[in-house]
């Protein structure tokens, strides 16, 4: 919303040393967030009024004019200008040199400078509205036309800006800031609030003599939904162009001018906040009455479209049909037209549920609308209803006030509120004087009286629709109106207790620092709604949880797994870089049974998910990096030992690389290369990536490290290299079964396949440690060692060792 | 005799000296004092000599072959300082081998650095499930049944609760705050907890405008506790981020579930409260909104609000991370882009 400086000084005597900034400032921190100020006197810089003493022909052009104006100096400026209008004793606006103005209303602005035109000297330009954009306020039937300001007083000379009455200061309010400050919306609240804010005398709305004939007759269907409905008739009126004053008002804050009938329900709603709406008399037929919808029931609109209006909106209705929707916008029928003499002026109070419901219904949000569903209280209708008399004196002084009916069934009733000074000065971490406090509320509109150490406070109603309900509303009222500013900081005292422990914040916190930190995986963040095609390249066909309205229809489920959004991001990186980690640790969902906090509510299953990819060149060396994370993985975190088995393929898995990752008995992950068919549909080419995803549900994090000393040995370890030639059948873990009992510590070191071994067989190349507690172990006690080996493999395995045999 | 002696003592010193690597200097010594060296032959000759003449002739000869071997020792020190494992000649202003890059992504490092610093001051780190329900997310933090962000072109509400109301009408939550009724109907008060975690709008998405985006909640319950201690859990966050103590100013703001509210605001960091672009020229940008539980959602979560009183902030952590980084788009965060993601580190 937009405020006028000059507007809201019509009523607020504000402190003369008082900068805009300094206001923009103080009603930030008070009351509401001021986002911008605009001086408007900047756009009329180096322009004044001047009055035309002579034309003179040009004796180069016909089309032009030498204009010899009084510019307030000494002596007349001469300006060559191609008006027609010009006529000597005019007052017209005059651009001095060093002024910006739009050439013919068009393009950008451009500095005027002092110039021949056709060999005439040319001091600065007399300008039409359009090049001083002002095209809305004083529009002109053709573009040869000059601006006309006679009708100023001012003298030759004058800033423009000051006769104009736009030497104003616009404040730009963030909405969202005064969504619960239903009196902020015109600008005699917010001078109510500067009062207050400055301890500065509040001037009356100016006030007509309201008639007391009754006039057309208004049925209200329940007063929950019409608090209350007045409405005044006029006639006499002539429609028209409204005075300069008024349009410039009106757009200083934004509104564009209409014609002055419009324009002064237009005025009304700006100064009090409180809408009002003009039917012309002609298009009422018998009474009003405001009321529900009924079903099939339809509103026609100025484009002759048709609204279905039903039981959910509040209507204007007359004995032929509907007119309105209540608060929110007219129909065909309800319009003030040219001709429009005779003039029913609506000022009403409607529920502001509803119109809220209303103006959504219809995507309908207007100045009246926004007002309405915020909650204003019933008194403001009187303010409106006296301001318009008076406002209707002053612009259409032959018009004829009729008669008014107001329907008033439901008053606003003031808000009591009783708060203890100790719960106020406890709060606010300070004690407050009780005259502090009462005065501080006082001039914001409250009356306040203390007993027993208790205030009594009754709110005025434009701050009881509710505003204001419980002592901690006082409260804010007081610490906002001493000042947040001046608040000193109070160090709260606390409990010492036990020393935060929470595993499973720290089970997960550790797994991302491990991948980060030791495996050099980029951590990653991927949405939680996943494309279709995403879903089917991870073979993922479980049924996942859905959104109502995603955010694209292909993305309407959510994940289960956080397979898809790794395939994602492998397809995205992968042009980029030919090797990389990356992984992600965040919630994945299905359909279940979870209750987390009370029975009634009945939540999805949610579960911690960690998964990663290991992406490069090599499938077997990615799966055993994976594979090493995995097993150094407990130790490393501090959780129980996990295993692995082959149970469960994934969708996404190659159909030899995989294995299910297992803590105890169950099944907690699983580890895999990505498939042919997976990449290709995740559109990954020429690069491999091993994926592993892990539940961290199933996880069970130890409260400690789990380190076990042993004595450093007294002698040397000696190791060994064996390369048995075994069947392809045969797997490490049978060899290490057998070997792993009769060493001290057992590797695998490679396996190697081609010439000169045969055909379905492998070299694989252990290395083994032994270890005597005697002493240094001699060739001939290794050997033996050594031969046993051998022998056992030959034995149960069937290798056959080169040079062993 | 002796003049031989000191003649080869002359030239065996001049050859050490001249050598320039271990190697020479062994087959130096050799020349010398090996089984065929100069002194090794000529002391054969030692033998024929007289007997007196040989102890003076043999005395010379020791001292002779000390000296030497004390100059070979020391020249071999010499080498052995001026010597190199590296035989090539060296460029030192190759690059370094860097290690291989991972990291956590920006948003969880600022994240953890919060978490260090709440957990200093002794406040639990508690996360909430991705999914809510209406009952959570807005009726009992004190919305009125009409607030608009209860409209699904706000909220992402899950399929199949249409129609419905209440604890069965369910969301990917909207906003943390729902976590804080949760958590104190479990754990009651007084209590201090921080609570960081993903929150979902539906809305067109720019460089400025996410559907996804983190956000970081502290709340602090405790009997009388007055709002003027609230800053504490500001300036936390606000000095953990930046680095240093920025300034910070509450003012008047509301929000449906504190009373009283408060918008919070930073000195620019940029302009360092003089105005310019990024602050609008107004000095301070707006972090944080905060204030006290709202007597309505203190009694949802089991309190009473006679007794217990407290203070929340909420910040958005991709806002503050862009600040602090300068990061020009808040969609980078959701990209997975390795490119944007191993900047920082």
């Amino acid at each position: 919303m937009k405020l006028s400086l000059n507007w809201l000084k019509d009523y607020v005597e504000l402190p003369e040393d008082l900068t805009p900034e300094k206001l923009a400032h103080d009603l930030t921190m008070m009351t509401v967030e001021v986002e911008g100020i605009e001086s408007l006197a900047d756009n009329f810089d180096k322009m004044v009024v001047g009055q035309i003493l002579e034309v003179k022909d040009h004796p180069r052009a016909d089309k032009l004019k030498i204009v010899m104006t009084d510019i307030g100096r000494d002596k007349p400026a001469q300006i060559v200008c191609g008006g027609t209008n010009l006529a000597p004793q005019q007052k017209v606006a005059v651009s001095l040199p060093g002024s910006m103005v739009r050439w013919h209303g068009e393009g950008d602005l451009v500095e005027i400078k002092a110039a021949k035109l056709r060999g005439v000297e040319s001091y600065g330009m007399i300008c039409s509205s359009g090049e001083i954009g002002l095209e809305d306020l004083l529009p002109e039937p053709e573009l040869e036309l000059i601006m006309d300001i006679s009708f100023v007083d001012d003298a030759p000379g004058t800033p423009l800006a000051n006769a104009l009455g736009l030497d104003d200061y616009i404040f730009e309010i963030d909405n969202k800031s005064m969504t619960n400050r239903p009196d902020l919306w015109g600008h005699y609240g917010v001078a109510r609030e500067l009062a207050a804010i400055y301890d500065v005398a509040l001037k009356e709305l100016p006030k007509g003599k309201l008639p007391t004939e009754a006039g057309i007759e208004v049925r209200i269907e329940a007063p929950e939904d019409t608090p209350r409905y007045a409405a005044m008739t006029i006639e006499g009126l002539q429609n028209g162009p409204s005075p300069f004053w008024l349009k410039s008002r009106l757009m200083s804050v934004g509104q564009r001018p209409i014609d002055v009938l419009v324009d002064f329900t237009n005025y009304i709603m700006m100064a009090t906040g409180q809408p009002t709406h003009g039917f012309d008399r002609t298009q009422v037929k018998d009474y009003i009455e405001i009321r529900r919808g009924r079903a099939g029931e339809q509103l026609e609109l100025l484009n002759h479209d048709r609204l279905d209006v039903g039981p959910d909106s509040l209507l204007i209705t007359d004995s032929k049909g509907v007119l309105a929707l209540a608060g929110v916008m007219g129909g065909k029928l309800d319009s003030i037209y040219p001709t429009t003499t005779d003039l029913i002026l609506e000022v009403a109070n409607f529920h502001p549920r509803l119109t809220r419901h209303t103006s959504q219904k219809f995507n309908e949000r207007t100045e009246a609308s926004t007002r309405f569903e915020k909650g204003i209280n019933t008194q403001r209708v009187d303010d409106a209803l006296q301001y318009a008399v008076y406002l209707l004196q002053v612009l259409q002084p032959q018009a004829k006030i009729t008669g008014l009916t107001d329907n008033y069934p439901k008053p606003t009733e003031a808000a009591t509120v009783r708060v203890d000074k100790a719960f106020i000065d406890t709060r606010l971490g300070r004690v407050v004087s009780q005259a502090e406090i009462s005065h501080s509320l006082e001039k914001l509109g409250y009356e306040v009286s203390f007993q027993n150490g208790r205030f009594t406070v009754k709110a005025p109603t434009w701050r009881s629709t509710g505003d204001i309900e419980i002592k901690d509303d006082i409260l804010e009222e007081v610490a906002r109106m001493l000042g947040y500013e001046a608040m000193t900081f109070v160090a709260p005292t606390i409990e010492m207790r036990a020393a935060v422990r929470q595993l499973d914040m720290d089970l997960e916190r550790k797994l991302r620092q491990y991948l980060a930190h030791t495996q050099a995986a980029q951590e990653i963040f991927t949405y939680p709604w996943i494309k279709d095609e995403l879903f089917s390249a991870a073979g993922i066909t479980a049924e996942a949880v859905e959104l109502d309205s995603p955010p694209a229809p292909d993305m309407k489920r959510l994940r289960n797994s956080l397979v898809p959004g790794l395939i994602g991001a492998i397809d995205l990186n992968h042009h980029s870089f030919s090797e990389f980690r990356i992984f992600e640790l965040a919630q994945v969902f299905r359909p279940g049974d979870y209750r987390p906090s009370v029975a009634e509510e009945i939540l999805p299953v949610m579960e911690r998910h960690l998964a990663g990819a290991y992406v490069g060149p090599k499938p077997m060396e990615l799966f055993r990096q994976v594979k090493g994370m995995l097993e150094d993985l407990p130790r490393a975190v501090a959780m129980e030992e996990l295993t692995f088995k082959q149970l469960e393929q994934p969708g996404w898995a190659d159909s030899k690389l995989w294995l299910n990752i297992l803590c105890g008995e169950t099944i907690v992950g699983v580890f895999g290369l990505l498939s042919l068919r997976a990449a290709k549909a995740g559109g990954i080419k020429r690069i491999q990536s091993v994926i592993f995803e892990l539940n961290l549900e199933g996880l069970i994090a130890l409260p400690s490290r789990e380190n076990s000393f042993e004595p450093l040995p007294e002698f040397p370890l000696v190791d060994v290299d064996i390369s048995p030639i075994l069947d392809e059948a045969v797997s490490w873990a049978q060899v290490e079964q057998i070997v792993g009992p009769m060493v001290k510590r057992i590797e695998f070191v490679d396996v190697f396949r081609g010439k000169p071994i045969p055909e379905g067989k492998k070299s694989l190349t252990l290395r083994v440690w032994f270890q005597s507690k005697d002493g240094t172990m001699t060739m001939e006690q290794v050997d033996r060692r050594v031969q046993a080996i051998v022998g056992q493999l030959k034995k149960r395995l069937g290798a056959t060792v080169r040079g062993m045999e | 005799m002796i003049e031989k002696l000191d003649q080869l003592r002359d030239v065996a010193l001049e050859k050490i000296s001249e050598t320039t690597g271990l190697d020479e200097l062994e087959t130096a010594r050799s020349a010398v004092m090996g089984r065929k060296g100069a002194l090794t032959i000529l002391l054969k000759e030692l033998g024929k000599l007289e007997p007196e003449k040989r102890r003076e002739v043999g005395q010379h000869a020791n001292k002779l072959k000390e000296e030497l071997l004390a100059r070979l020792d020391e020249r071999a020190e010499e080498l052995l300082a001026e010597a190199s494992v590296i035989t090539e000649p060296v460029d030192l202003t190759l690059p370094g081998i860097k290690p291989e890059i991972g990291g956590l992504h920006p948003i969880q490092q600022m994240r953890y650095d919060l978490d260090d610093a709440f957990l200093s001051l002794g406040f639990e780190v508690f996360q909430e499930d991705d999914i809510t329900s209406e009952l959570y997310g807005f009726d009992h933090l004190n919305f009125p049944p009409d607030h608009p962000a209860r409209e699904s072109m706000d909220t992402y509400w899950l399929k199949g609760s249409e129609g419905k109301s209440g604890p069965e009408r369910l969301a990917l939550r909207p906003h943390l705050t729902g976590a804080s009724v949760r958590y104190l109907q479990k754990h009651g008060a007084p209590a201090r907890f921080v609570y960081p975690g993903r929150v979902y709008r539906n809305e067109q998405t720019d460089a400025r405008h996410e559907r996804a985006f983190f956000q970081y909640e502290a709340l602090i319950v405790d009997k009388d506790f007055s709002f003027a201690s609230g800053m504490i859990l500001v300036e936390t966050i606000l000095e953990k981020v930046f680095g240093r103590s920025v300034e910070v100013r509450m003012r008047v703001g509301f929000f449906p579930f504190v009373e009283p509210g408060f918008e919070i605001d930073m000195q620019c960091q940029m302009c360092l409260g003089e105005g310019c672009r990024l602050c609008q020229h107004i000095g301070w940008i707006e972090v944080m909104p905060g204030g006290s539980p709202h007597p309505n959602v203190l009694r949802a979560a089991g309190l009473d609000p006679d007794v217990w009183s407290g203070f929340y902030v909420n910040i958005g952590l991709d806002r503050l991370v862009m600040m602090r980084y300068g990061v020009d788009d808040v969609r980078l965060f959701h990209s997975a882009d390795l490119r944007f993601l191993r900047q920082f580190r």
